[in-house]
């Protein structure tokens, strides 16, 4: 059943003139923001105690080895990569991550991951969505998928953000555009174009809204298309975040100079510390990513660069939820689709090409114990030695962190059985 | 019909004497008759109709076809003077002369540019170099402007070798462009170029396929080998300015220029046709290490003993893709133009061949396959008589697909438009006919930072050459030495008047109201563009057509607002000049926007809306227009 169900039963009729009121401030959504405020189905599922995630998403292929699975007894292995101690015995991580060597106590390093996938395309999608890529249908991605079983937690606010994020990762698949994230493209300026523009009168927005809405009814009618269904879906979305008292969950300067410096300047830094504020302001999934992980060419200069990006504001990320109490009920994931080979390519300048076989991704918050590793890899890292999680086990354990029914079963609109996970079962044992 | 407006304008004439043009000269130089070629493609699908017993679909009215025509020919709407020429004129085939005015605009080659750009994958910088993909995405832009055949373009990419500045070698950055991953660049070559995906034999046989990691690994030994020119003679000099960057850190940043976009942007050799296996190769018929000669997959055998070391390579690779892979290579283009055409592909996904014998309509894909090459893979050639078919012209049908992976050829399905359409489409309603403006030209200035300097009048291009041809590391820092002082020199110029650059250069900024092809690639994610859909060109075709909030957000109080509606002097309300009346006003909009009269109801709403609001209901109606579904997708 669908929990927006009640809201699609709003005639279009009805939708513009309620949108455009709604957003005059005369609220006639009481029955439809409460159908989106509860639309959570009671977590019939036991698990972790989060209620939010964010997912920062290595885009390119995060080398597992000079990062969070050294191998400091492997010179071989290593090339200019230090291996440092951290504040949690027993892991240990690249030299370019000294911040977040300080706050390991908060994480749990999964570091035996397995992919099928070893192209970018084909990795990140399977990561995203549990599924491998198919010619015949789009999987939704986690996010939707967290947003459909979870429902949202802000009326008003979008479920699912996606910050500097490609919408092939963020797309509601089967599930539809309103299960899609929100986009937002420089974490600086925020959700774009939320405002009714100052020299348009209520009036007159009211009217456009209105005008439109009669040659959509009239379109629609013509091609009763789902594509053209979602956009109509979307305005009525829309109006409703402009109206929202909470469009400033979006806007980065309402933080302190502390709390941005605390972050770093960075557009990847800026986007965590948006992140946090949109799960502050009942966002349930926001997804941030960086990218330039690719690092076939020069990997040493390319993966101090990159981690350049990424140190600061992930530490920064966690010990500011930790420090505010949130971190309980936000799980913070860190992915990537694999990870990259123990050989380096003199020949491309001491490169690392892509290694799905092994590969580490890191969940903190949200129940989740801190400071411990989960799984290991063998002297090189080429291979899981122990406790092999594949990407649905980890999406699995995401859902679980979250409390939600991983194994609910819904249908594509061609009556295609699937589940957030596929067939991954949960890592338990990573709960406190 | 009744004149909607009153006008005479260049674009009539064009059209009209496209009319009178018809049939004669142009179609004699033609290897085929593109009009009979159209006809034979009707004739195959009406027979599909007979056998299937199916009612063959109506044909659209003309503002449908004129609106669809010029989108998928040439990638906006029409401007109101183009919509009223073609739509005022009663003549029966003005259908073939806008097809004909279509093919031949420069937005023909504007809108394949972006199309090619998604498929190779067409940035203008790189990822953690400074080198450039600025001469290859000219090169390519050029190449699809000038109508060079797709089996040349082929050839030209994959047997490319040299100077990546040189325009005689620039299509080299389809190599250099992927510098450090060559597998990866050979696994998109075999899908964009073959309909074959080999991504997972990469690392491990096919398991549900038939291709093992031993023929991979066999195909990229016909590319392997892509050193750069020279560049370990200026690894002495480079090694010590990276040691001493603090202190000398401007010569750093003028060796950057040699190191990164002179020679990091150079492959030598062509193709060595052996590869050793890699450390962990894990099966019985190799060992890591060992090295294996080259050998094609399928097709007619290709190959090349790994005993001694070949460099021609690539080129025997590119002559096998384009000439010894049978009806594969033009069946898989001819396809992938159906698609542009006519929406989906007869089969899908495109990017993975099926044999015509297999496919649901084995006479079509042969005829087709077949005119590919008769057409000597001309482009061009080939969509124009796509579009000359009736089937181009069948009515919009409402229902989704009954068959699942391919055309059904039940008329057009209903789908928004690309980001780029939409982008073009709004910029011509803002500042006019876009295809008026001149194009990107090579940005060949050297650069120093983000800022373009002098070093006397050289160009990049003059500058590569130069220094590719230096013998040993003496020459090297001879001329190094001499740059620099150059560049101090002509330091007072810094970026320079226009006028003192050696060639005209012009570039466009991401909020230019240009083509979406001419602007920065990828788009910025903050950009329309990305907000839409736009491919960030990471991976092939990756662009999205998928809805979300930020884009209603941007339709309602954004870009179009600011542009169009509430921009006076928006292209869009010159149409409006001289119209006295309400009514007129609200036709021409119409007309302008949608490229249809409005209907008898519409009419009715819109004049109310001026009624009651005045001249803001223009704007009204001009923001309701562009929210409209309508104008998003194509029927």
């Amino acid at each position: 059943m669908n929990p927006f169900h009640s809201s699609d039963e709003l005639t279009r009729r009805q939708f513009a003139s309620n949108a455009a009121r709604a957003y005059l401030g005369v609220h006639l959504f009481p029955m439809l923001g409460g159908t989106l405020a509860s639309a959570a189905p009671a977590a019939s599922v036991q698990g972790g105690k989060a209620k939010n995630v964010i997912y920062l998403f290595m885009n390119g292929g995060m080398s597992h080895l000079d990062t969070f699975d050294p191998k400091p007894k492997r010179k071989d292995v290593m090339g200019k990569t230090e291996a440092i101690t951290t504040k949690a015995d027993g892991i240990m991580l690249g030299h370019y991550l000294p911040e977040t060597a300080k706050i390991t106590d908060h994480l749990c390093v999964v570091n035996s991951m397995n992919s099928t996938q070893g192209a970018h395309e084909q990795g990140a999608y399977t990561l995203h969505t549990s599924y491998d890529m198919r010619g015949t249908i789009k999987h939704p991605s986690l996010g939707s998928w967290v947003l459909r079983l979870g429902g949202r937690i802000h009326p008003e606010l979008p479920g699912f953000v996606a910050i500097d994020s490609p919408p092939d990762h963020t797309g509601g698949g089967f599930l539809g555009a309103k299960y899609a994230a929100a986009p937002i493209g420089s974490p600086e300026q925020g959700l774009q174009d939320s405002q009714r523009p100052s020299e348009v009168t209520p009036e007159n927005f009211e009217r456009r809204l209105s005008l439109a809405d009669r040659l959509n009814r009239q379109f629609h009618g013509r091609y009763p298309n789902a594509d053209v269904k979602a956009y109509e879906e979307l305005y009525r979305e829309a109006i409703s975040l402009m109206n929202s008292k909470d469009l400033n969950a979006f806007d980065l300067k309402q933080e302190s100079p502390a709390t941005r410096a605390l972050y770093g300047p960075g557009r990847f830094a800026q986007g965590c510390l948006l992140a946090r504020r949109l799960v502050d302001h009942g966002v349930r999934f926001v997804e941030v990513q960086l990218g330039g992980w690719d690092t076939h060419y020069d990997n040493f200069a390319a993966v101090a660069g990159r981690c350049q990006e990424f140190d600061q504001a992930y530490a920064a990320l966690i010990t500011d939820l930790a420090k505010s109490g949130r971190l309980d009920e936000t799980l913070v994931v860190l992915a990537t689709e694999f990870g990259r080979t123990p050989e380096i390519q003199t020949e491309h300048s001491d490169g690392r090409d892509h290694h799905p076989g092994a590969f580490s991704c890191v969940l903190a918050g949200g129940g989740i114990k801190g400071g411990i590793r989960h799984g290991s890899t063998d002297a090189t890292g080429a291979k899981v030695k122990e406790g092999i999680v594949t990407v649905q086990d980890f999406n699995a354990t995401i859902a679980y962190a979250l409390g939600l029914p991983y194994d609910t079963v819904l249908m594509s609109p061609t009556r295609r059985p699937f589940k957030l996970a596929d067939k991954g079962l949960p890592l338990t044992g990573l709960f406190a | 019909m009744k004149r909607l407006i009153t006008f005479t304008s260049a674009t009539m004439l064009a059209l009209a004497g496209g009319l009178l043009a018809q049939g004669n000269a142009k179609l004699q130089k033609d290897p085929v008759d593109l009009k009979k070629a159209a006809l034979q493609i009707d004739h195959h699908i009406a027979s599909f109709y007979r056998n299937k017993k199916l009612p063959v679909p109506a044909v659209t009215d003309d503002a449908t076809f004129l609106r669809r025509a010029f989108l998928v020919a040439i990638g906006r709407i029409p401007t109101a003077e183009e919509a009223l020429a073609f739509l005022e004129i009663e003549d029966s085939s003005k259908r073939e002369a806008l097809v004909d005015y279509l093919v031949k605009s420069k937005g023909f080659s504007s809108h394949m540019s972006n199309w090619v750009f998604d498929l190779l994958r067409i940035t203008d910088g790189r990822t953690g170099t400074t080198a450039t993909n600025e001469p290859y995405r000219h090169w390519v832009r050029t190449a699809v402007a000038g109508d060079m055949p797709w089996n040349e373009f082929t050839t030209r990419l994959l047997a490319s070798a040299g100077d990546g500045w040189d325009p005689a070698s620039a299509a080299v950055g389809y190599y250099t462009r992927d510098r450090g991953m060559p597998l990866d660049n050979l696994a998109n070559t075999m899908r964009v170029f073959l309909g074959t995906r080999m991504e997972c034999a990469q690392c491990h046989d096919d398991p549900f396929g038939t291709t093992e990691r031993h023929d991979f690994y066999q195909l990229a030994a016909f590319t392997h080998g892509q050193e750069m020119t020279n560049r370990e003679m200026m690894k002495p000099l480079w090694d010590e300015l990276t040691e001493d960057r603090e202190k000398r850190g401007r010569e750093y940043e003028i060796a950057q220029v040699l190191w990164d976009r002179i020679y990091g942007m150079s492959i030598t050799g062509g193709g060595d046709g052996s590869i050793p296996l890699p450390s962990d190769y894990q099966y019985r018929d190799g060992t890591p290490g060992a090295v294996v000669g080259a050998r094609t997959p399928f097709g007619q055998a290709v190959r090349m003993s790994e005993k001694r070391v070949h460099t021609d390579g690539r080129e025997q690779l590119a002559d096998w893709v384009v000439g010894k892979t049978g009806e594969q290579f033009p069946s898989v283009i001819a396809n992938r133009m159906w698609k542009r055409v006519m929406g989906k592909g007869i089969y899908e996904p495109v990017d993975e061949y099926i044999p015509s014998s297999k496919t649901h309509h084995p006479a079509l894909v042969s005829y087709i396959t077949q005119l590919m090459v008769d057409l000597n893979y001309d482009l061009r050639k080939f969509q124009e008589v796509l579009l000359l078919t009736k089937t181009f012209q069948f009515a919009t049908n409402p229902n989704p697909s009954s068959v699942e992976g391919g055309d059904d050829f039940h008329g057009r399905k209903i789908e928004r438009l690309a980001s780029e359409q939409i982008w073009d489409s709004l910029i011509t309603l803002a500042a006019g006919d876009p295809d008026q403006k001149p194009t990107r030209t090579l940005d060949d200035r050297i650069y120093l930072g983000n800022q373009p300097v002098s070093a006397g009048s050289k160009s990049m291009t003059q500058l590569s050459k130069e220094v590719l041809a230096l013998g040993s590391d003496a020459e090297i820092r001879s001329y190094f030495k001499k740059l620099v002082s150059d560049l101090d020199a002509g330091g007072a110029n810094r970026g320079g008047s226009p006028s003192m650059m050696m060639s005209e250069v012009r570039t466009y900024q991401r909020d230019a109201k240009v083509r979406a092809s001419e602007l920065p690639s990828p788009a910025p994610r903050d950009h329309f563009l990305y907000l839409f859909g736009a491919s960030d060109r990471e991976v092939v075709d990756a662009a999205s057509r998928d809805p979300n909030v930020g884009q209603v957000l941007s339709l309602m109080n954004g870009f179009v607002q600011r542009e169009l509606v509430k921009n006076s002097s928006a292209h869009l309300y010159k149409s409006l000049e001289g119209a006295s009346s309400g009514n007129e006003k609200i036709r021409r909009l119409y007309v302008a926007i949608l490229n249809r009269p409005p209907s008898d109801e519409e009419m009715g709403w819109m004049l109310d809306e001026v009624k009651t609001q005045g001249d803001a209901g223009f704007q009204n109606i001009v923001s309701a227009l562009v929210m409209s579904s309508e104008f998003l997708f194509l029927q």
